[in-house]
This record gives structure tokens, C-alpha cells and sequence, in this order.
């Protein structure tokens, strides 16, 4: 967890306006098969020409996919990873943008609603880049509250127009880590007040992780959401999707966590059995399903 | 009057700390050694934001209270004395 005087990480910006007008265009004209088709030249001028972006793929690449050795094949994993995510953008504005397309199923829905009506407490919400986690979001509109995400405000206009994040009529508002103290008092004020809190589970945002094991070697993640669950005693909630074929998706909240402490002494030890938990389910689903990951950056470091 | 006041808030102030030492990661310092004017984030103290977490807690546990003006934070969390005085304030 940072200190108030933390570092700022910056990311590139990818996409603009016009990107987003063509794309917007060909779902429009020719459906999603349309849209999708103009991916694999895009992907392939990403795999080409941004070494950030395909830096920041191998890190898992040659970690999902040992032993790694060979160029050529990295790069099609790489490029399969940038297309497959590049699919589900395209569907994330598609249904952003009121297209019924797709069959999305819930597993653990109705566990997570007797979960809160046990009780007028909130939960946290814990997600990754893995799937498509805004598709996995926007299913959870029908508990008609509020969902408050903890993660950057986007830089990009053209994306955060394309993906109405934080708009008047969205659901979704942003609490930004940049703010005071992380931004923990006002997450804490709307836990109490019964919200739903996300948080981004894979990025640290410049602030202190702890290791763990994550596809066989050592991995940092944060551990905020866990110390905000232990300290007002509510559960994580572990949210992910996957993109099946068929116009599928299926959204899992059926792992849930509740982190306590045992004693007010190495609250980071007692924390990091939970993220192992966490982190033993990214794993899973990274094996399952290896071209939905999209971490793309250096969790190993 | 002030005499009260004064007492209260050094009431508050030595429970305050203790409640810090019990409760954060706090190694080696004892209550008493911990001044009424030292910043207790960053450069101070030291806590960092899974402390802020836990002072979240405290305040309300401890003494019924909860910060909901995001504006009045950095001013109550900046250190003993401040967030003693809020405590004072606004106490039910």
C-alpha cells in the first residue's frame, strides 16, 4: 500500500476518435463479423510496431506457454492475445452501446444476492484484466445499486466516450487511487453505506504488493482489497467473464472471500493467504482460458 | 471551560495512541513516545494507506465517527492533534 506521496504511473495511450468512428461503423454495417474482421490487421500493426504493448504480453506469454524459447511462436501467441482482446472491445461497445448480442450466463448470482440481503452491508468487488470485466459489470445493474470502481480515471477521451464509464447515467462511477490516502476513506464510506466497491485486483498503481506464485513464479499483487475486507469484516467477491464461443459469456461471482485478521500484529502475513486464493483463481482461469488474459504488464517484477 | 477542554482532549489524545500502537503496524514505539503534532502519514510516523484503513475503523468503532467530507480528510488525518480535535468536535 502506498504512501501518500506515491509515485504516478503512466500508460500510453492506444486508440482515438476515428479508431473508435470505423470500428463503431463496420458493427453498424456489417455486424460484429464485420468489426472483427478489421481486428487482425490492427492486431498485426500493434504486434509490429508498439514493443510496449507486446513487451507487456510476453511477460505472460512466455510464462502461460513455457518453456518460451521460440520467437516465432511467441508472437503468434501474442498476436491471438491482441485479436481476442480486440474481440471483446468490440463487444464491450456493442452492449455499452445497447446491442442485445450476446448470451451472458451468471454463475453465483444468486448466492451473491442472498449475500446482500442478508444483511444492508456492502461488498468488495474484486476483478482483474481477465475477460471482459466490463461486460461482467454491466450484469450486475440489475442489483440497482451503484458500483463504485477503484482504478484511474481513462486518459484516453475517445475510449472513456466509447465505454460510458463514469457518465451521468452510468451505473458505474470511478474513485480514483490517486486520491487522498488511495482514495481508502471514501471506499470505506461506501462500504458502510451498503455499496459495492471494485477494485482492479492485478494493478498495483505504484503501490506495495506482495508476492506470490502465479504461473510458477514469483508475482506481485496488491493486497488493498483485502485489507479494507479484514478491517470492516465483509466479504470479497472475486469477478471474472469469459468470452465462450457463440456470442457466449459467462460472468463467475461464485468465489467469495472473507479475509479476517487473527490478531492486530502482521496484518500483511495474515492478508497474503487470501491473495493466494485470489491469485490460485486467476491462475485457473488462465489455464482455461490462456488468450483472455490481459494483464499486459509486468506483474512479475 | 477551556480546563475541560483541554482535559478531554488529552483524554482523547493518550486513547488515541494507544489505539494506534495496538492496532497498526507500529513496531517498537510505545503510546507515549509518539508526539501530539507528528504527521502520521508519509514522513512522521510513517503509516501508509492500510493504516489509513484501520484509523477509518477506529474513529468508528471507537467513537462513533465517520468522515464523510473527502475535502476535511487530509486535514483530520494529518496527526494526533487533528484528528483529536475532530473527535472532540463532533463526538455524540
Amino acid at each position: 500500500m502506498p504512501k501518500d506521496n506515491k509515485p504516478k504511473i503512466f500508460t500510453k495511450i492506444r486508440g482515438n476518435r476515428l479508431g473508435f468512428w470505423f470500428f463503431e461503423f463496420f458493427l453498424k454495417a456489417f455486424g460484429l463479423r464485420g468489426a472483427y474482421a478489421l481486428l487482425y490487421g490492427v492486431a498485426l500493426h500493434y504486434l509490429l510496431f508498439d514493443r510496449e504493448a507486446v513487451l507487456g504480453a510476453l511477460s505472460y506469454i512466455k510464462r502461460r506457454f513455457p518453456p518460451g524459447k521460440s520467437f516465432l511462436k511467441n508472437r503468434l501467441h501474442v498476436y491471438r492475445l491482441f485479436v481476442s482482446q480486440g474481440k471483446q472491445l468490440i463487444d464491450r461497445f456493442a452492449v455499452l452501446s445497447g446491442r442485445n448480442l450476446f448470451d451472458i450466463k451468471l454463475k453465483g448470482y444468486d448466492e451473491l444476492v442472498a449475500l446482500l440481503s442478508e444483511k444492508n452491508n456492502g461488498f468488495i468487488l474484486l476483478t482483474a484484466h481477465l475477460g471482459n470485466w466490463q461486460i461482467a459489470l454491466t450484469t450486475l445493474k440489475n442489483m440497482h445499486k451503484p458500483v463504485y470502481l477503484m482504478m484511474r480515471p481513462e486518459d484516453n477521451p475517445a475510449v472513456k466516450e466509447s465505454l460510458k464509464i463514469d457518465g451521468q447515467d452510468s451505473f458505474i462511477r470511478i474513485i480514483s487511487p490517486d486520491g487522498y490516502l488511495g482514495g481508502v476513506v471514501e471506499a470505506m464510506n461506501i462500504l458502510r453505506s451498503g455499496g459495492i466497491l471494485s477494485i482492479m485486483g492485478d494493478r498495483r498503481y505504484g503501490f506495495e504488493g506482495i508476492g506470490v506464485s502465479f504461473l510458477n513464479d514469483e508475482a506481485y499483487f496488491p493486497f488493498g482489497a483485502f485489507s479494507i475486507a479484514a478491517a470492516s469484516n465483509l466479504p470479497v467477491v472475486v469477478l471474472l467473464s469469459a468470452k465462450l464461443p457463440g456470442n457466449k459469456y459467462v460472468v463467475d461471482v461464485s468465489n467469495i472471500l472473507y479475509p479476517r485478521y487473527n490478531s492486530p500484529k502482521d496484518k500483511k502475513e495474515q492478508l497474503k493467504k487470501y491473495l493466494e486464493e485470489f491469485v490460485g483463481i486467476l491462475e485457473k482461469y488462465t489455464l482455461e482460458y490462456p488468450y483472455q488474459c490481459f494483464l499486459f504488464h509486468d506483474v512479475w517484477s | 471551560m477551556e480546563d475541560n477542554k483541554e482535559q478531554e482532549l488529552k483524554a482523547i489524545r493518550k486513547k488515541l495512541k494507544e489505539l494506534l500502537v495496538s492496532h497498526l503496524s507500529l513496531e517498537d514505539i510505545k503510546p507515549e513516545e509518539i508526539k501530539d503534532d507528528e504527521i502520521l502519514f508519509g514522513e512522521g510516523l510513517g503509516l501508509d494507506s492500510l493504516d489509513a484503513v484501520e484509523i477509518v475503523v477506529l474513529l468508528q468503532r471507537n467513537f462513533g465517527l465517520e468522515v464523510k467530507d473527502m475535502n476535511q480528510g487530509r486535514k483530520i488525518f494529518y496527526s494526533v492533534d487533528t484528528l483529536a480535535n475532530y473527535i472532540y468536535e463532533n463526538k455524540k
